[in-house]
């Protein structure tokens, strides 16, 4: 045979394929129809992971940075190299920055390399942020870090309440379920400030201003609760933390909303009531890059609380998850705050747990952000451990080249490599065994397809290298050895081994432990576990600001379908590359949104120069006239070289706050 | 004619897989999903599965490539290019009535007009092909509405047909004759054409009551097609719900659109490869001077079904593009499909108007 099934490895869906090895190398790509989740559908991306996985752009030898540039070194020189480079530093000036397309294995090797051998609690994920505050979000209410549902139960659904992103490009085979239940008869919603396909394919489209889906849920949660819609004991405030959500909701000005937001006050109650009466609800959101902020996840969280739907059958509320493990690496403990195991230190029981396993000089105190010790004066960073950067809009290109010493790890030629001094080549998911997981918690095995190709090895194996050349004996000698480290670190996959996560296709979803040998698909309320709680929000509600007049507009950040995560993998593709330039050979110079009413205003033509002016920033790029955006708004699909030189670096805090951030612009015909 | 007993099954295969490289439909034993694949044993060949998820036309039309291998020396201008023989000839044993109609579609494009493509020549050169009579209909088929199954008529060399304790033999090709004396099968009886006729129309009869994924009466759509007079309303109700993956085309039987690409390897010699690609995609069409006919996904959308449906493109394959397998129905996030833009037509048709 030379198709073996497995899991596309681009997006958090986990879609299943079946991969076509020819002669030691990828050639092809096959839908699976016997995967529970995708069941016989791939995405574009998808469809051309075998472009990607064939393609010759490796890192294929170990290099080291001499007086004239890299040169080719044996493994041995390289490992030694950097293990020595290493050595140099205190812990607390070295920090790892771990990959969200790595796999839990990987991931995992990589913490234990930061914390018990590094010794440097400075250890993160390139791109994350919202995933974990979204998790956060879901553990305070229901001890749950992680979706609370399962894509199985979309299709039974009678409400769907989608929340930003246009679900259609982000995770094409999540929103191909919403559409499938919608064709089916549920009521799907979506609220987004701009016209998406996610939107046009919903029975209800509500389009706040930007900046305003904060301003809309609460009231829809107010209003559930002064309609009398409320579950009797979120309404009897039996129910814990629900005053203080209360207490939140008096900012609520519903009549401003109406103003500001487009909306009214009737289309929200007659739409908290669908939501009332629906027997199964989900919601889904985006997480990740492009993700909510904290109080908008747990206003989502609330609203579904009082309105019954959190624990209950058939319903859950799904992050989706943009990134193919970034679940999975946060699950691992890829992050400055916590151990592995969403354990937030301070945590004597869990630090302890960690010493005892890791070594007594294990850091198990809290580190910092990485992107924020890149930005500190101070210049604490010295040294930085890379894996696979993913080429986000690197925003931190003076600090790195600042440092005293960078190891980048990665499997295909990236720019980033001009920051290293030594590079280590590392393997594709098709060339080791692996698990990953999805963003409905499912954990799933991979099979190696291939032999590592060039001199690459998997990252596990570079990981534990360098940690006995810097002492330390893990004994990992195959991925499995490092998975059962995880089930003993990680309390959700606890119960889980590679044997039961292949006895079915599409492994498990955690948690996976004695009492769920076969995984667990929902969150519901048990006897066992503590009822779910509200989610009290941090920062006070506050309006809509109008717009200043200097700067009349708002600008939305976004990522585009084919540029994905403006990353270093499409790249390597060549028809979703094709179709990414398709758009930039019509817009060469970058291009923003504009309604159709502005641009008349304004004179704006499509595809003619127009400059976009914000406090801190401006850039010219090349209008696009389209009432898919709402008069007064402004969209920025992706940002080319100049459109980040010139705004979105110094406009960098803003694009930070992702999908609820809005930046005030005015726009220039030129 | 001749008889095959079953128990001569693996004679068969062992016989084919001596001279040619085995295809035939295999189980991916995680999955549980059935390919048409290159059989790693001839054992592997399970003539019993159902519908493959992909269909045969990999092995004459690689999803990905490399056609030949160039290098080219600046200084001496001097350029080598290299394109690697095929070994050994294929066998595609097992192949479904729609599969090989698609195949025929193939043929008739690649090698039927005026340039020949020689890629596609080499791989289909020598060929042997065993299609296999479908007794009964899988969920997703409608052949029966397009002409093209449950039993192949034509592009054979072997065709069998399960007759319960052995298959019918029957032969389409010289090549289908030398197996048949070569493994000594006994001429079938008097009675085969009758057998043969009962076990396909006992198939038939079992499509309405089996096959019921899809239904598509394709002859109204096809002359609404080909005379363009599908509303735009009904197109654009078809492309909101497409999220252009390219699926459909790339499981259909019969869709041959290619991209040509060149990539540079690390050992040297760039290599030219040829890949599979979609008209759904806005790049496929797309023209210098930024000129492009099909911009808008509704004009992609209606360009793929044209060409699967109308008469015009019939002239081509001398028959309609589509072969009925219902794979593009399955694969579709968007729910659309051939038969189900079949409906969108005959509805518009049937719609009393407002
Ligand atoms: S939806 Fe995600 S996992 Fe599925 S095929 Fe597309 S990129 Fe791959
Ligand atoms: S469409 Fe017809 S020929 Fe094809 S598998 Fe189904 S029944 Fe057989
Ligand atoms: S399979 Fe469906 S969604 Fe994909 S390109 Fe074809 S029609 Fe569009």
């Amino acid at each position: 045979m030379s198709y073996h099934s497995g899991v596309c490895n681009f997006c958090g869906t986990g879609c299943g394929h079946l991969l076509m090895v020819e002669n030691g190398t990828v050639r092809g790509v096959f839908p699976s129809p016997g995967h529970p989740v995708s069941r016989g559908r791939l995405c574009v991306r998808g469809w051309h992971i075998h472009e990607l996985l064939a393609t010759e752009e490796r890192l294929a030898r170990p290099l080291r940075r001499g007086p004239n540039g890299f040169e080719s070194v044996s493994w041995d020189e390289a490992l030694e190299g950097a293990a020595a480079e290493l050595r140099r530093f205190r812990p607390d000036e070295i920090g790892v920055w771990a990959s969200p397309r790595a796999s839990n294995e990987d991931v995992f090797t990589a913490v234990r390399l930061a914390r018990a051998v590094l010794r440097t609690p400075h250890i993160d994920l390139l791109s994350d942020a919202w995933y974990s505050s979204t998790a956060e979000v879901l553990r305070e209410g229901t001890g749950w870090p992680g979706s609370l549902g399962t894509l199985a139960d979309v299709r039974a659904a009678d409400f769907l309440f989608v929340v930003g992103t246009d679900l259609t490009r982000q995770n094409p085979i999540v929103a191909s379920e919403l559409h499938f239940a919608a064709k089916a008869g549920a009521d799907l919603v979506t609220l987004s400030s701009r016209t998406t396909q996610m939107a046009r394919l919903s029975r209800t489209h509500l389009r706040p201003a930007p900046g305003a889906k904060k301003a809309v849920l609460a009231a829809m949660l107010k209003l559930l609760l002064d309609e009398g819609l409320a579950d009797p004991d979120f309404a009897a405030g039996r129910i814990e933390g629900t005053e203080a959500v209360r207490l939140s909701l008096r900012d609520v000005d519903l009549a401003g909303l109406e103003k500001a937001a487009g909306l009214t006050a009737d289309g929200l109650r007659d739409l908290v009531r669908r939501l009332a009466k629906a027997e199964r609800a989900m919601a889904f959101f985006s997480s990740g890059t492009t993700g909510l902020g904290r109080d908008t996840v747990a206003l989502i969280y609330n609203l579904f609380l009082a309105a019954g739907k959190i624990g209950r059958p058939g319903c859950g509320l799904v992050p989706v998850v943009g990134i193919s493990n970034l679940a999975g690496a946060n699950d691992m403990g890829a992050a400055p705050g916590r151990l592995p195991g969403w354990r937030r230190l301070p945590d004597p029981a869990a630090e302890a747990a960690v010493r005892s396993a890791w070594g007594e000089a294990a850091a198990v105190t809290p580190g910092r952000r990485i992107d924020d010790l890149l930005r500190d004066p101070a210049k604490p960073l010295r040294a930085l451990v890379v894996m696979d950067h993913d080429e986000e809009i690197n925003l931190h290109a003076e600090a790195l080249k600042k440092l005293d010493f960078v190891l980048y790890l990665g499997a295909y030629d990236n720019p980033f490599i001009e920051f290293a001094h030594v590079v280590l080549p590392a393997a594709t998911y098709a060339e080791t065994d692996g698990t990953y997981t999805n963003t409905e918690r499912r954990i799933q095995l991979v099979r190696r397809k291939t032999e590592p190709r060039f001199e690459a090895r998997p990252a596990w194996r570079i990981l534990t290298g360098l940690a006995v050349r810097l002492g330390a004996s893990w004994g990992y000698d195959s991925p499995e050895a490092v998975f059962a480290d995880i089930a003993r670190a990680v309390p959700m996959y606890a119960g889980a081994d590679y044997a039961r996560l292949e006895a079915g296709v599409g492994g498990l979803a955690w948690p996976v432990d004695a009492a769920h040998p076969r995984g667990t698909a929902r969150y519901e309320r048990s006897a066992a576990d503590p009822a779910p709680r509200a989610v009290p929000l941090r920062e006070p509600l506050a309006g809509t600001a109008p717009a200043a007049a200097d700067y009349p507009f708002r600008l939305m950040a976004g990522k585009s379908y084919f540029y994905w995560h403006q990353n270093n993998i499409m790249k390597r593709t060549f028809i979703p590359l094709r179709e990414y330039n398709a758009l930039l050979l019509l817009y060469p110079q970058g291009l923003v949104d504009v309604h159709p009413d502005d641009a008349a205003r304004l004179g704006l033509r499509d595809k003619r120069p127009v400059r976009v002016v914000s406090a801190a920033g401006t850039m010219t790029v090349q209008a696009r006239v389209t009432s898919d955006v709402l008069p007064g708004m402004v969209y920025a699909p992706y940002f080319i070289g100049p459109m980040i030189e010139g705004f979105l670096r110094p406009e960098a805090g803003a694009v930070e706050r992702g999908e609820d951030a809005v930046i005030p612009v005015r726009l220039e015909k030129v | 004619m001749y008889i095959l007993p079953k128990a001569d099954v693996p004679r068969l295969l062992d016989a084919i897989a001596a001279r040619y490289e085995l295809f035939g439909p295999v189980v991916d034993p995680i999955s549980g999903d059935t390919l048409f694949d290159r059989a790693s044993a001839p054992s592997a060949v399970r003539l019993d599965a159902p519908i493959p998820v992909n269909t045969p036309k990999f092995s004459v039309f690689p999803h990905f490539e490399r056609i030949l291998t160039y290098r080219y020396d600046r200084a001496s201008k001097a350029l080598d290019i290299r394109r690697e023989d095929l070994v050994r000839p294929k066998a595609l044993v097992g192949v479904r009535s729609c599969d090989l109609t698609g195949l025929l579609c193939f043929d008739r494009f690649f090698l039927g007009q005026e340039f020949v493509d020689e890629v596609y020549r080499d791989h289909r050169r020598k060929m042997l092909i065993v299609a296999n009579t479908c007794v009964r209909p899988f969920a997703q088929c409608f052949c029966v509405c397009t002409d093209s199954g449950p039993a192949a008529v034509e592009g054979f060399d072997v065709n069998l047909t399960d007759l319960g304790e052995a298959f019918l033999f029957e032969t389409g090709s010289d090549k289908g004759r030398g197996l048949a004396s070569e493994l000594g099968l006994a001429p079938a009886g008097e009675h085969a054409a009758r057998d043969r006729a009962a076990v396909v129309n006992r198939s038939i009869g079992l499509f309405d009551g089996q096959a019921v994924e899809n239904k598509a009466w394709i002859s109204r759509a096809v002359n609404r097609l080909t005379t363009g007079f599908v509303k735009p309303e009904t197109w654009e109700y078809i492309g909101q719900q497409c999220f252009e993956c390219g699926a459909c085309s790339f499981v259909c039987p019969s869709c041959s659109c290619f991209n040509v690409q060149d990539a540079a390897t690390q050992a040297g010699p760039t290599d030219r490869l040829r890949t599979w690609d979609s008209c759904s995609f806005e790049g496929y069409s797309r023209m210098a001077g930024e000129h492009n006919p099909r911009r808008p996904i509704e004009d992609r959308r209606n360009k793929r079904f044209f060409c699967k449906l109308s008469y015009s493109q019939s002239k081509k394959y001398l028959r309609p593009g589509c072969v009925g397998c219902g794979r593009c129905a399955r694969v579709c996030p968007g729910d659309i499909g051939l038969p189900n833009v079949v409906t969108a037509i005959r509805r518009e048709i049937t719609e009393p108007k407002p």
